[in-house]
């Protein structure tokens, strides 16, 4: 029953050798059935989860757990499982009829599937590195799949900032196995109590921290992540917004753990980068132009709120609870968006009208989509954004600063809905059922996640949330209000077409001050941490 | 913004910010050092694993699991750098390099002589890999040099670089299985095949063969990269 964690792991790596070595010709279909027969063995494997590891806890080789290589999933990593599986589903769904370049793409899909499955289950330090940098490699060609030039150099840049990201982190590794003798995450976390006064302890949890943040596209390590979607083909957007940034979130969780024996006080500093990620992705996604760089920087606005989630709840329940909403709604959104880019041509909001008679189906998804992420009553960010600001009452500065996030993310998304109005322009044939089925599909799981939060949450995160109501009429107000500040800022503000919005809006970080800002973090973080 | 000076003044201080840091912690390492996994390596590397190179030991028994996905890291970014250079595997074909009037002849001359003692040290190196340092990796490294001065050498040679990549791909799949096949004979997958128990002699059956395929699979994989990149460099 343990193997299955390695089935989980090799099966899609395998399958995705196959279908590049023979190309065959319905090789889209050995990979749907590849991943129904991985979705059984992943169910089977969940209902024999025990309480104490032991169906699921793998030491490979059979060596001492210190010695060898472990494979641990516990409640933390099988929600992320059945998560990344879900939209894996969706994705291959989507792209069925992508002939061109099919068996190339199928192979970095499906052996990115298999080297997250491995993020998500080892219990060792080196090789979460191996599969941290062989995910970045798959997941810079996926960027840099179209081959233009604005791509290949997205894909670049990504490659580059989380290399280093990825280095800083093996560095903390290192000094970690130095000062314990192992790499298993769970031994040294058992043994590090009383040593969070030792200064290498703290740098190398400022070292991992640095990479978990790179990789997580936190506030100001952020930038690969609009170049990164701008480029990338939609349904790899999707993925790379709903799951692979949730990697470094997921990260961050178990350095924390590993950590949290040492004492190390992060709250206070990760809160403030939380908010600083909100506030930038609010902020800029308001003030972007191009449909996917507004969903980008959405994105990190989300993670914001993950973040402050995250770092404020007992056993990080409310970020996670959004990790996994998020994951939905945004990948609902970028599919969407997708199908919008392809009918219309044109990634230009101003471009693009008249979506609500041309695409029906596909406006009320990304409606739904638009109003999960809103956060309006009966909808799954209602349920996850109310979980988390009503762990925030006693601190009406945080709650504020999450409410105007919320009021800056709903005015990017009142600016959004403008594409759906308007005359109809175009009439492009389009019924792929297949294209369209992926969006019901996360519609559907977004209001069941919205509706039926209290015995989901409870199987998947262990979580109680019999006390978050699904709707109620303050929340309702609450969210009237932030779509009115919205809307006015829309139609007075932006709608002025001020030239300093604008510049703004179109501000880049260059690659050399991403790496300075690198550099800055690691040293800032260091002496927070290490010094003071 | 900042003009670039000041820019760079930054960067400095940050810098010597992280120095300091590691400057400052690294002290506390005399204390903290803790090396039971080196001492247990030395202690039982040669009986558990057969192998005289504790490396080689580690690398394909210990954490055999790492190596493997180290070895997909390359196969990964042999179909990447393939996929991203826009040319088709049809028109990919690297005898251009021998342009008679820039290789000077001395350096073909060289070339011949070098190629065979190159090849012959790289199987050196991935044959005794569990008995003197080195192995598939770098063994395989050494190969493809080998390969590429053939292009020196034969200025009309040709690859079939579709070929090579499939008996890349194939060559990873056969170390999957290799490596898998512990599972069946002492059910737990991932480490040798033949248990201690049966004698180093056979142990070492195990070690050269995934030695074999590993540094087959990595200078095929070089091959192709650099055949890839021969073609862009023009």
């Amino acid at each position: 029953m343990a193997n299955i964690a390695l089935l989980l792991i090799f099966l899609p790596v395998l399958t995705a050798i196959v279908i590049y070595v023979l190309q065959p010709r319905r090789s889209h279909e050995i990979a749907l059935v590849m991943q129904a027969v991985l979705t059984v063995f992943a169910v089977v494997y969940a209902l024999h989860f025990q309480a104490d590891f032991s169906e699921t806890l793998i030491v490979i080789g059979g060596w001492e757990e210190r010695i060898g290589i472990s494979l641990l999933n516990d409640r933390l990593s099988l929600p992320f499982v059945f998560m990344s599986l879900f939209l894996w589903w969706m994705v291959l769904i989507y792209t069925y009829d992508e002939h061109d370049s099919s068996p190339t793409f199928l192979f970095f899909l499906l052996f990115l599937q298999g080297v997250f499955m491995g993020v998500l289950q080892t219990n060792d330090l080196f090789n979460l590195f191996v599969f941290l940098e062989l995910m970045t490699i798959i997941v810079t060609v996926l960027i840099a799949f179209r081959k233009i030039g604005s791509s290949i150099r997205a894909g670049i840049y990504y490659l580059l900032i989380n290399t280093a990201g990825v280095l800083a982190f093996l560095i903390g590794v290192i000094l970690l196995y130095y000062s314990f003798g192992t790499l298993n995450i769970a031994a040294i976390g058992g043994e590090m109590a009383g040593h969070g006064d030792y200064r290498v302890i703290q740098l190398s949890f400022v070292l991992m921290m640095t990479g978990a943040t790179v990789k997580a596209a936190l506030f100001p390590l952020f930038s690969w992540l609009p170049k990164a979607h701008g480029a990338a083909p939609s349904p790899i957007s999707a993925l790379l917004s709903g799951i692979i940034v949730k990697a470094g979130i997921y990260m961050f969780i178990r350095l924390n753990d590993m950590f949290a024996p040492a004492g190390i006080e992060y709250e206070t500093f990760f809160l403030i980068v939380g908010l600083a990620t909100g506030f930038v992705g609010a902020v800029f996604a308001v003030l972007q132009t191009n449909i996917k760089e507004l969903l980008a920087y959405s994105t990190l606005a989300q993670l914001g709120i993950i973040l402050v989630g995250l770092v404020v709840m007992d056993g990080y329940s409310g970020g996670l609870l959004h990790v996994l909403n998020h994951a939905l709604f945004k990948a609902l959104l970028f599919l969407g968006a997708g199908l919008i880019v392809v009918v219309y041509r044109t990634k230009e909001l101003a471009k693009i009208r008249g979506v609500a008679k041309s695409m029906p189906v596909t406006t009320v998804m990304m409606f739904i989509g638009m109003l999960s992420i809103a956060g309006a009553p009966l909808t799954n960010g209602y349920v996850s954004k109310s979980f988390i600001t009503g762990a925030l009452e006693g601190e009406p500065l945080l709650y504020y600063a999450v409410f105007l996030i919320n009021v800056g993310s709903v005015a990017g998304f009142v600016k959004l809905s403008a594409i759906f109005f308007g005359e109809k322009k175009l009439s492009y044939p389009f019924s792929h059922i297949h294209k369209v089925l992926p969006l019901v599909l996360i519609a559907g799981a977004c209001m069941a996640f919205g509706l039926f939060h209290v015995p989901l949450a409870e199987t998947l995160l262990d979580v109680d949330l019999a006390h978050v109501s699904r709707f109620t009429l303050g929340g309702l107000l609450e969210f009237l209000v932030m779509v009115a500040f919205g809307a006015l800022f829309v139609r007075f503000v932006l709608s002025r077409g001020f030239r300093t919005l604008a510049r703004v809006g179109k501000f880049r970080l260059a690659f050399e001050t991403a790496n300075y800002l690198l550099v800055i973090y690691l040293a800032v973080l260091g002496v927070y941490f290490v010094l003071l | 913004m900042l003009s670039s000076v000041s820019r760079k003044l930054i960067l400095i201080a940050a810098m010597a910010v992280v120095f300091g840091l590691f400057a400052a912690s690294l002290i506390d390492l005399a204390s903290l050092y803790n090396d039971a996994t080196k001492d247990y390596f030395f202690e039982h590397g040669f009986e558990e694993t057969g192998s005289n190179n504790l490396v080689t030991g580690i690398l394909l028994d210990y954490r055999l699991f790492d190596s493997l996905f180290e070895a997909g890291i390359l196969l990964v970014a042999v179909s990447g750098v393939i996929w991203v250079s826009k040319h088709d595997f049809a028109d990919k074909n690297p005898n251009f390099m021998i342009d008679k009037y820039k290789t000077p002849d001395l350096f073909i001359s060289f070339a011949r002589l070098v190629y065979p003692l190159l090849l012959a040290f790289g199987l050196y190196i991935i044959l005794n890999g569990h008995l003197s340092p080195g192995g598939g990796f770098q063994g395989g490294a050494l190969a493809a040099t080998a390969i590429l001065i053939l292009y020196f050498i034969d200025k009309n040679k040709e690859t079939d670089i579709k070929r090579i990549v499939t008996i890349e791909k194939v060559l990873y799949l056969a170390i999957i299985l290799v490596a898998l096949l512990s599972l069946f004979t002492r059910s737990t997958a991932f480490t040798n095949f033949v248990a201690p128990a049966a004698g180093r002699q056979w142990q070492v059956v195990y070690l050269v063969t995934l030695n074999v395929l590993i540094g087959l699979k990595v200078a095929f994989g070089l091959w192709t990269i650099f055949t890839a990149f021969l073609k862009e460099g023009r």
